[in-house]
């Protein structure tokens, strides 16, 4: 039995954390103040440490990373509070387009790509009604509305879910097609989602196998969100306990205070099972990896949440203020715990799975 | 045993009511219902205190002499209730329930003819300076400096969340002025003018991207010694008072309540993505159920507190457990809300107000884009005005005898 990194995983967190030792809330908001809230440059950089070549395999021109590796870089971004959108763009983008000639510039970090999903009034549901398909010449031509299209303000590319008589099919949109429409709107972690308007936009013909791969390909993208996570929770978590040691009211540190210790103590239960939750998922038998994931991102997103209340609640004042990584961390966690389906609904797809 | 209203109480509510049908226009309801932030902008309250004030129920917790309504706390209770349902604005509380009271009780014949009237009509605004960078549940350990020089008051120091400082021609503040002994027994009560040189007001922005709070230095600024409130030394006794109305002396489970009913309203509109409305899905209808049981709860134990008032009883450390719950109960309100939204729940918008010509655009509905902002500075529920350990030792100590 052994839960130790291996070379390369151990390889690809170092490269993480170089990449984000400068990651702090100046740097957050100055990024998040660029246009679209994103740093194209800053993209290319991870980009080009492999990180997304991570999540490819090797015949789309990636490292064919495992489930494993990729989570040890999703835990390893979240622990670092970088607000490069490896999990959405990154991981996502690469797998939605594996196959495909576009692939390789995804790759690369020159094409970003948003993952246009959710519509209006359908909650969380995946399959496409109202963003719909129909033929036209030698190809087809789509109509309708998404949103909720993180990142889709600084997209080159929208691959989107569409509603193709009835069954749900993925089409590749470029950014700048004629009849695409782009309204921006702020979202919790500070990023900026999209309202994506597609008015009889001519495309070619649907991704080949997008349809059938898509149900893995997110419920690996709920893994990834799970593994980031549990490193958001643990930075959250690790700079509560720091605080505590050494913010002093009535004479002494908070952390020497008997109920801030029991509190502490809460959180780490939860921490460490976070983790071990995490190890489980990824070592679950394939038959069983779609049900293990629902429960896994169920049980960390309920989780998260817990340990970001107690880092404000412990933290005070500041906690609550956009002035600490403590709110920043939150906030990701929100938009985690609820992407593809929310800790609700992630039990009940554990709970109803055969 | 009954909870029933007398003819009289009856008669008053039904008053309240008419009047509350016929003021409230829909500006104030939109800015009342459209503000995440815990207090409502002066833009809002200033036009909402000047009908209260013209009618006379504005000042509800202050002495009839100095131009409180007289009402028994069964009235003040009703009041309450029936601007919670018709969504009246909050008031600035800072000067109409904290500072108002102090001076009341504490002020002398000079400064309740000179602060009162003009907190009535909204001519000063008030805000609070108690915590500091190094003091937040260790009040006592205040450090802000006021050192007497003739006939005045020179203050160095800093003061955190002040709330609406940036509005703010006044402020009250426990400053220290006696560095000797005990450290409760050498802080002062100085209501000092904001506006000199002395005084700066540095914004901060909280994780919901309100700018509610401030930091406010003191660098050499002044007040005159007749701006203290009680004796030298008497600061401590004068802010325990004040934070206990801080606390108690308004009730919260209407309030409440309406937003429970507003939740089960909007679930009956919103999808559940599986199977016809959310408020269908087992999971939100239990999680209604659950706080409408423990609110209603939690409102009876309010009556019972008011029962008690009335009979003259001083409500004391109960004020604790109101906070303490009402606080809990807020923020899990406040969670499911944003969990009925889906994906539009996760919108954050930047700029406010989110009221009025320049709101921005909603995603899915406005209360769609109001819940994220007020779930996250609904964070501070149980932070400020004693947080929930500050609370929960109060309440072992004084009313457990731990």
């Amino acid at each position: 039995m052994n839960f130790d990194l291996d070379e390369n995983q151990s390889l690809f967190k170092a490269a993480v954390e170089r990449f984000s030792l400068n990651a702090d809330v100046l740097t957050r908001h100055r990024t998040r103040a660029l246009a679209g809230g994103f740093d194209r440059i800053r993209w290319k950089e991870l980009a080009d440490l492999g990180l997304i070549a991570l999540a490819a395999s090797e015949k789309d021109g990636g490292l064919g990373g495992s489930m494993h590796d990729c989570a040890v870089v999703a835990q390893a971004l979240g622990n670092s509070q970088t607000v490069e959108p490896w999990l959405e763009c990154g991981f996502l983008g690469a797998r939605l387009l594996s196959g495909t000639s576009m692939a390789e510039q995804v790759i690369s970090g020159e094409t970003v790509v948003a993952f246009a999903f959710a519509e209006a009034g359908r909650r969380f549901a995946l399959d496409a009604v109202n963003m719909r398909a129909r033929k036209a010449g030698g190809g087809y031509v789509l109509n309708g509305e998404k949103e909720f299209v993180l990142n889709g303000a600084v997209a080159d590319l929208f691959v989107v879910t569409v509603n193709l008589d009835g069954v749900t099919a993925l089409f590749a949109v470029p950014a700048n097609a004629a009849g695409v429409d782009v309204k921006p709107y702020p979202v919790v972690d500070g990023s900026f989602a999209i309202i994506l308007t597609l008015r009889d936009v001519a495309v070619d013909a649907p991704l080949a196998g997008g349809a059938e791969r898509l149900s893995g390909v997110i419920s690996d993208t709920r893994l990834m969100a799970s593994a980031e996570m549990v490193g958001h929770a643990q930075r959250l978590f690790d700079d509560t306990l720091n605080y505590v040691k050494t913010r002093e009211q009535f004479g002494q540190p908070l952390g020497r205070f008997q109920v801030i210790q029991h509190n502490m103590v809460g959180g780490y239960e939860k921490v460490e099972l976070m983790q071990s939750a995490l190890y489980r998922a990824l070592l679950a038998p394939p038959a069983n990896l779609h049900k293990e994931i629902s429960g896994l991102k169920a049980f960390v997103g309920t989780a998260a949440i817990e340990v970001a209340h107690l880092a404000v609640q412990m933290h005070g004042g500041m906690g609550t203020t956009d002035e600490l990584g403590i709110g920043h961390g939150l906030k990701r966690i929100m938009l985690l715990s609820k992407l593809f389906g929310d800790p609700a609904s992630d039990l009940a797809a554990y709970a109803m799975a055969a | 045993m009954d909870v029933n209203f007398s003819a009289d109480d009856l008669a008053f509510q039904a008053e309240v009511r008419a009047f509350l049908a016929e003021k409230l226009n829909p500006r104030l309801q939109e800015g009342a219902a459209n503000t995440p932030s815990v207090f409502t902008e002066p833009d809002i309250t200033r036009e909402w205190q000047s009908i209260l004030h013209q009618k006379g129920w504005l000042a509800t917790s202050w002495p009839e002499e100095y131009g409180g309504p007289g009402w028994t706390p069964t009235q003040k209770y009703l009041f309450e209730k029936e601007c919670a349902i018709a969504r009246a604005p909050s008031l600035p509380i800072l000067g109409l329930r904290l500072v108002g009271p102090v001076i009341c009780k504490f002020g002398t014949a000079e400064q309740k003819a000179h602060f009162l009237p003009r907190i009535l009509s909204g001519e000063d605004y008030w805000c609070q300076g108690y915590s500091e960078p190094g003091s937040g549940s260790d009040l006592a350990s205040l450090k802000t400096r006021a050192i007497r020089q003739g006939d005045k008051y020179v203050v160095n120091g800093s003061k955190m969340w002040t709330t609406h400082a940036h509005h703010a021609n006044w402020i009250f503040a426990l400053v220290r002025t006696d560095t000797e002994g005990k450290k409760q027994e050498g802080i002062s009560f100085l209501l000092i003018p904001m506006e000199q040189p002395g005084v700066t007001v540095t914004p901060i922005i909280t994780m919901g991207n309100d700018h509610e709070v401030n930091a406010t230095f003191f660098d050499n600024a002044e007040t005159g010694v007749e701006n203290r409130v009680g004796e030298e030394g008497q600061g401590w006794t004068i802010a325990k008072y004040l934070l206990e109305n801080e606390r108690g002396g308004s009730c919260a489970a209407p309030s409440l309540l309406a937003a429970i009913d507003r939740i089960e309203e909007l679930a009956k509109g919103l999808p559940s993505g599986v199977n016809g409305a959310l408020i269908h899905d087992p999971v939100i209808a239990q999680r209604i159920a659950r706080l409408r049981l423990e609110t209603q709860a939690f409102e009876t134990t309010e009556l019972r507190i008011i029962a008690e008032l009335i009979k003259g009883r001083p409500a004391g450390p109960q004020t604790s457990l109101v906070k303490l719950i009402s606080s809990n109960l807020r923020q899990s309100i406040q969670e499911l809300k944003v969990d009925l939204f889906g994906y539009d729940g996760l919108q954050l918008p930047v700029t406010r107000p989110l009221y009025g010509n320049d709101a921005p655009e909603p995603i899915g509905s406005r209360a769609a884009q109001l819940a994220m902002p007020a779930y996250l500075n609904g964070r501070a529920y149980t932070i400020f005005g004693g947080s929930n350990e500050v609370q929960r030792t109060i309440i072992a100590k004084q009313v457990l005898g731990l």
